[in-house]
Order: structure tokens, then sequence, then C-alpha cells
């Protein structure tokens, strides 16, 4: 036992010292990239506009003619003080982006992933469960064609349809422009900010508002979570403990749901994981489509101005969120399941 | 399991019904009248006017600062917070008698010191590093320096005499700031409060999201006819027209594109006003290196230019043919193009100018244009010019394009023949002609001709305004003769609004200006 412990610390001291150099990787790869790509932030906000002299004397108080090298250790000082950096576009702390935006984003990610589960769960249960009936066919079908669907197709029939044409939800935002502009922001998750006011009100608008992005981006997350479900399932029920069980004369259900259900979802939790970490760095498509103020969105539209400043100080709050979700979920998986050695 | 899929499906219904009852006021497209709301595309940079130059920003900020002069109810301009600008001594000299009796939104009082504070901040050395792309300190290139002369006058003194001064003061770099609360050397973070004496206040400001104004109670001209203003952003206008029609939003202005347009023109409940605008269209050569540096070859391009088609085909009417720099409605527009040109194209002419120069039919030419920038309808639009142009066989064309960062980043090194659009830093015809043909040109078509040089020199310095008329004039038709730039559309400005939004009208001519203040809705 012991031997495991130790192993097993090791194992989760190793991954959390190899944070560091993986982030450092990806912050010197996106450095060098967005320098390497054409354009720069001042031209793409005043080319076009000013004249060429400008746009070097800008680029001169910026240091942006200075040496690659020298850029790069400016910034590499910059981060080793704990300064992520400020958007040259707008002058947003790259701080600000990740609590205003990163909290929308995580909004939208908690919710969708909810409505993933919860639909990727039961319908990929009861397809591995019934293999082969045409609950299994109907089940397969949906999660390939939800898969499938491009997200912001499915967004936008969902805005027409549920949005425009039967006027049952609303099509965008996170709240009504005069929710919105009348809420009190505490933490910036809309939700929470109103349950803490206790505007029911507000709570309600904000819940209808959610309703589209977070069904569309949970339904296409589902269709991974529906397949991966019934194959593990599928697997589980023939091992020899459900037989063994079966055969003590356990009732079926119990044997499906408490035996082999629960085995089957193991390696669900890390892809689960994964999704959220992914998630949220942001549901770009889904974030457009729903003019979702989330990270993604803010992401996109910093890369196309070469906002370097922005750009690699969200990059780098990613890859932490990723990196660290990724470490916890193997630690977890670690842990639950001692046929797991390091 | 059946019971905890029933109980999923109870909770979403339930999610929804509460949704329905409470959240029913809020999404009844039945804004309370007291407040209107705008939705547009255009993103916000610094709310702090010392940093930035675009319009989406100007826009914001139009509603919370003021100038000492402005274009307050059109494109002619008046005092705002001076009473009166004039040169005192020569057109290097002017003099603003400033209004008594304003407050700033903090209850501060507005006197000189806060105008030269505002002004100098502007091309203060930290502010300019922490701006960057966004000081508007290139509009008060021609200041040397402002001086206070008691409470309530101030003087520019120039470095070049330049009879358009005042239109400077309204432009984006002499917003007017309270000294005691804004710093000289750093940005108002727009996470904290911006202080004008414009008719509104904002109120509260989220990235990207929204705006909120509200009408500030001791302005001291006549109160917005709104007392309450939300700008909603939108990355998209597609999501924005659907907001629009379901009723989120009271009107939309910036920018959909001409099919959104028009499939709004038919919606009920909904108008769409167009007025007089100020954007323009034009195609750059450059005139040092092949094909541009042939004169033949750009005058014949003028000759086939298909404007009409552009404006009916790709914009619906939206935008209207341009024949000169200077858009159709301003005083000193000459249509210098259609006089030396004609208003259709004509490929008898074109190739009678190609053979005249001794050049070989079809004439190959790369012309370059952005997607991301002019908007979804550029790809139409420069289709419609290939096409004209290959009528005739008098040229091949080879179109390209690259996005806006990269576009704008080598528009002097790599392009010869490309895209570009304006819209006015100030509603005057100086503002269409000196940028573009002066010899540091931003457009870095590599124009440089003296005659050119002279004329805007005397232009600048005109001290009457029939000299200054003709100059322009004179700029103009060598504008056209020489032809580096080829202009061929000019934009209206078009709003979209429900029914019950009034005074839309009002607010559409050149100057693109949103006076919100002067909207209401029933």
């Amino acid at each position: 036992m012991s031997g495991q412990g130790t192993s097993l610390r090791r194992y989760a001291l190793t991954r959390i010292a190899l944070i560091f150099p993986m982030v450092f990787i990806l912050v010197t790869l996106v450095f060098l990239l967005m320098r390497v790509a054409p354009g720069d932030p001042i031209s793409a906000a005043l080319g076009g506009h000013a004249p060429p002299q400008v746009v070097a004397n800008i680029k001169h108080q910026l240091g942006y003619d200075k040496p690659i090298y020298q850029q790069y250790f400016t910034y590499l000082g910059q981060l080793a003080r704990g300064n992520l950096g400020t958007s040259i576009t707008d002058s947003r702390a790259v701080t600000d982006i990740v609590r205003v935006n990163g909290a929308a984003t995580l909004e939208l990610t908690f919710f969708a992933m909810i409505v993933a589960i919860v639909v990727g769960v039961v319908v990929g249960l009861l397809a591995g469960r019934f293999r082969d009936s045409t609950m299994d066919t109907g089940g397969r079908l949906f999660g390939i064609l939800i898969y499938a669907t491009p997200v912001f197709f499915l967004g936008l029939m969902a805005q027409l349809f549920f949005g425009s044409y039967l006027g049952w939800l609303p099509i965008s935002d996170r709240a009504s422009p005069i929710t919105q502009a009348t809420l009190q922001t505490h933490t910036n998750l809309f939700v929470v900010d109103a349950i803490i006011d206790r505007n029911w009100s507000a709570l309600g608008d904000v819940l209808r508002h959610l309703v589209l992005p977070a069904v569309t981006l949970g339904l296409v997350t589902a269709g991974v979570f529906i397949r991966l479900i019934r194959v593990n399932v599928m697997r589980t029920m023939k091992d020899d403990y459900i037989e063994a069980a079966r055969a003590r004369g356990i009732d079926e259900r119990a044997v499906v749901y408490h035996h082999a259900f629960r085995n089957a979802l193991v390696p669900v939790i890390t892809i689960v994981g994964l999704t959220t970490a992914l998630l949220l760095g942001g549901a770009v498509l889904t974030e457009t489509t729903f003019n979702w103020p989330g990270m993604g969105r803010e992401l996109v539209v910093y890369l196309g101005n070469r906002d370097y400043a922005a750009v690699q100080g969200i990059i780098i709050v990613f890859a932490l969120v990723v990196v660290v979700v990724s470490v916890v979920i193997d630690l977890v998986n670690a842990f639950i399941d001692p046929r797991i050695r390091y | 399991m059946r019971w905890q899929l029933g109980a999923f499906s109870l909770l979403v219904l339930a999610v929804v019904l509460l949704g329905a009852t409470a959240g029913r006021s809020a999404l009844g497209g039945s804004s309370a009248s007291s407040t209107l709301i705008d939705g547009t595309t255009d993103t916000v940079t610094n709310l702090d006017p010392a940093g930035t130059y675009d319009y989406g920003t100007f826009t914001a900020d139009y509603q919370v600062f003021q100038h000492l002069m402005n274009y307050t109810n059109g494109p002619k301009l008046e005092p705002e917070l001076a009473t009166k600008c004039f040169p005192a001594g020569g057109l290097k000299t002017w003099r603003c008698n400033l209004r008594k009796g304003v407050t700033f939104q903090d209850g501060s009082a507005f006197d000189s010191a806060d105008v030269k504070f505002s002004i100098d901040r502007v091309n203060n050395k930290s502010i300019l590093k922490q701006a960057a792309a966004n000081s508007p300190s290139p509009l008060i290139g021609n200041l040397k320096s402002v001086t206070t002369n008691g409470k309530y006058a101030v003087t520019f003194h120039l470095k070049a005499p330049q009879v358009t001064w005042p239109a400077i003061l309204a432009t984006q770099c002499c917003n007017i700031v309270p000294s005691d609360t804004y710093a000289p050397d750093k940005l108002m973070p727009n996470t904290s409060q911006q202080i004008g004496t414009g008719p509104y206040k904002l109120v509260k400001y989220t990235p990207g999201q929204q705006a909120v104004f509200q009408a500030y109670s001791g302005y001291w001209g006549p109160k917005p006819k709104t007392s309450n203003l939300i700008i909603n952003y939108y990355s998209k206008s597609s999501t924005m027209k659907l907001a629009l029609q379901k009723g989120e939003i009271d009107m939309a202005y910036q920018s959909f594109t001409p099919t959104e347009i028009t499939s709004l023109q038919k919606q009920k409940g909904l108008r769409v006003y167009s007025g007089a605008g100020g954007r323009i269209r034009y195609l750059v050569f450059n005139v040092t290196r092949d094909p541009g540096n042939s004169a033949a070859i750009r005058r014949a391009i003028a000759y086939l230019m298909p404007r009409q088609a552009i404006a009916t085909r790709v914009y619906h009417g939206q935008v209207t043919p341009l024949f000169s720099m200077v858009p159709a409605g301003y005083q000193s527009n000459t249509d210098a193009f259609a006089t030396a040109y004609g208003r259709v194209p004509n490929q008898a002419k074109a190739k009678q100018v190609l053979q005249a120069a001794g050049l070989t039919t079809p004439v190959p030419v790369e012309i370059w244009w952005t997607p991301t920038h002019y908007g979804d309808a550029s790809a139409d639009e420069y289709a419609e010019i290939k096409r004209g142009l290959e009528k005739g066989g008098l040229f091949t064309v080879t179109l390209k394009s690259s996005e806006w960062a990269q576009y704008s980043a080598t528009l002097g090194t790599q392009y010869n023949v490309f895209q570009l659009g304006w819209f006015p830093d100030y509603p005057d015809a100086e503002d269409y002609l000196v940028p573009f043909y002066r010899s540091d040109t931003f457009t870095q078509s590599g124009y440089k001709s003296p005659i050119m040089q002279t004329l805007i020199r005397k232009e600048l310095g005109a001290a009457k305004l029939s000299q200054r008329l003709g100059y322009i004039r004179q700029i103009q038709a060598l504008a056209a003769k020489d032809v580096p730039i080829i202009p061929y559309w000019q934009q209206a400005m078009i709003a979209v609004g429900r029914n019950n939004v009034h005074g839309i009208p009002s607010t559409l001519d050149p100057t693109v200006y949103m006076r919100f203040n002067k909207l209401s809705k029933s």
C-alpha cells in the first residue's frame, strides 16, 4: 500500500511540476507565431487611415520595432512579475477579460455540460442497455446527427425556430438589455448575481437567455458522450462480474444501474473533464452565434486585430485551465481506480 | 430510470416557465418608453477620449463629452462649449471664447484650464503610449500650443495656417474633460466613470456587451428626448437583425449587410431610414510600381469603373456612384471624374487610351481587397469591378484578398492596386482630399505632385471661402487627371428603427454623427 501511495504522490508531484514547462512552451510558441504572422495591432488599427510615419512612431513607442528576442525577454519579465498584460486595442487588463468574459464562458459551459451529461448519459445508457433495439438505433442516429451538425447551424436553426418563428425564447445575449443594465454585478455570473440580489425577474430572464445557447452547445457535446457511454455500457455488460451478479439473482435493473453503469462511467469522467476544460477556453462558434460575450469570442476578435498582449494573456489562462483540469482528472482517476498504477 | 427522466423533464419545463412568467416584461419587445435601446456591430476601444480615434467609441463618447465647436444639429459647425472661435491675427492663431455656467457631470465647473488640459493630455507621452493606435493626436498634428486667456478664453497656436481649425476642434482629439478628475498622463480605464459635459452620463459599461447612459440632470443644453439610452454591442449583424425583429432592441445603427437592409425594408413594424452619408470607397494605385505607374492604365480603369453596377447589383441602391473623393452633397463637390471620364463605363475611350500608350490588351492587373474590414459585400463588389474591367477584353483581372491585419500592414509594400474605404474625421471637403493627395499620404500610393502640394497648402491657408472653394475644385480636377485614386461609391447613413422610435431622419447627415439625444419613443 505504501508503495502505491508513494507512487501516486510521486506521480502527482511530477504532473504538477510539468505544468510550468508545458505552459512556458505554449507561451513561447504563441509569442513567436503572433510575431511571425503578417500584420500587427498598430497597422490593423491605423492602416488605411494614418500616414506610415505615424504608424512607425507608435510601433517604436511600444517597442515593436525591437528585435524579437528583446521583446520576448521583456514579455517574460512581465509574466514573472505576475502581469498577464493589457490589450493593445482597448487597454483591457487580461485579468479583467478573464473576470468578465471568463465568467460568461463559465456560465455557458456549466449549463451546457449539464445538458450534455444528462442527454449523453440518458441516451447513451439506454442505447447501450437495449443494444440493437429501436432505442439503440435511435440513440445512435441521434448521437451521430447531433455530433455531425455544425454547432453554428444548429444554433441558427434554434434561433430561427424557437426565437423568431415561435417567439418562445430570446435569440441572443446573456440577458435582455434592460435586465443587463440594471443587474448588479457581483460575480459576473448572472445567474448567481440575480440570486444574490433576489431579483427573480432577472433570474428568469437570464435563465431564458441561457436555454438556446446552452442546449445548442450541450447537444453537440452530448453527441460525443452518447457514443462513448454506449460503448462502455455494452463492454461492461459483458464483464464476468455482471454475469456473476445475474447468476446471484440480482434484479436486472440493479445489475445495470448499480454495477455496470457506474463502472462504465469511469472513462467518461476523463472525457467530461477534458471537454469542460476545452469549453472553458470558449466555444467560439456558439458564442458568436448567440452574441455570448465569452472568452472564445474575445480571443477571435483580438486575434483578428493581432493584439499580441491580449492573445498571449488569454492563451496562458486557457493553457493553465486545460493543464490543471487534465492533471486533476488524472489524479482523480488514479485515486478512484486502484487498477491504475504509475 | 423513468422517474429520473420525468424529473428532468419537469425541471426543464420549470426553468422555461419560470422565465416565461418572471422574465416576460423584459422580453416583451415593449421596452419602457423612457429607455431607447440601440444595437450596433461597432466596437469600443478606450472610452477616455484621449485614447480613442475609432468610430464606434466616438459614437459612445459623443453622448457624454462635448467640444468647443461641434456639428450639434447637422452638417453646420456650431459653437458648443465655446461661444465663438475666430482667427486672432492670421490663420495660425485661433481664439475661442468659452461658455459660462457649464458644469461637468461630477459637479465641477468648466473653464479654460479644462480645455488646455484636455488637449495637452492627448499629446502626453505616457498617454500616447497607452493609447497606441487609438490616439487621436494625428488630428492635432498642426497644433503648436494652447494657452489660456483668463478663465473663459483659450488661444490655439498652430504650426501652419489652417482655415478649418474650428472643424478640427469638433473631432475626437478635442473632447473636453475635467482637469480635476482625469490624470494628465494616464488614460481613465473603461471600468471607471467617464465624466463630460454632454447630455448623457455613462452609468455602466460592460466591454463588448453594453453601454448604459442616463440623462444628465445638470446639462446646460436641451434635455435628451429619452432619459435612458442603452447601446447593445453585437458581433454579427445577423444576430442584431433578429434582435431588432423580435423587439429586443428599438433601433440599430451600424451596420447591416445590403441583403439584410433589403430584408428589413419589407419588415412590418420597422422602418429603414437613409440620409446623406460620408463613407466612401475607392481604389488606390501605387504609382511607383507596375501597373499603377502607367497613367494610361489608371485612366483606362477610370473609364471602365462600373459604379452603377456596384450600387445596384451589390448594394441594392444603398450606395450611390461617387465621382470625386469629395462626396456629393458637399458644397465644393465637382464630380471631377464624371467630367473627365463620364458617368458610365466607356470601353471605346479606355481602349483609345491604352492604344495611345502602346499597350497590348488585355492588360493584366492584380487587384487586392480585404474581406474582413469593409463588410461582407466586398467580395461581390470586387467581382463586379473585375467584370467591368474585363468587358471588352481590355484587362485581365486577378483578384486577391487577405484579412485586414495582414492587408493593412502591407499596403505600401505589396499591393499595387487595392481597395480602401474612408469615413471623415470632420465633414469638410478638406478631410477627403488632403490625407489622400499630400506627399505622405496614408494610402502609400507613392503619389507626389508638386502642383498638388501647392494647391493643398493654399487651400489650408485660404482665408476667404470663395478662394478655398476654388482650390478645392482645382484639387479635384487634378486628382481626376492624375488619377492615383479612383473613388467609386459613397454610402448613405442608414439606421433602422421600430415604428415607435422618432427623430431618426433628423440625425442622418454627412457628419455621420448619431445624436441619440434627439430621438424619442412613443
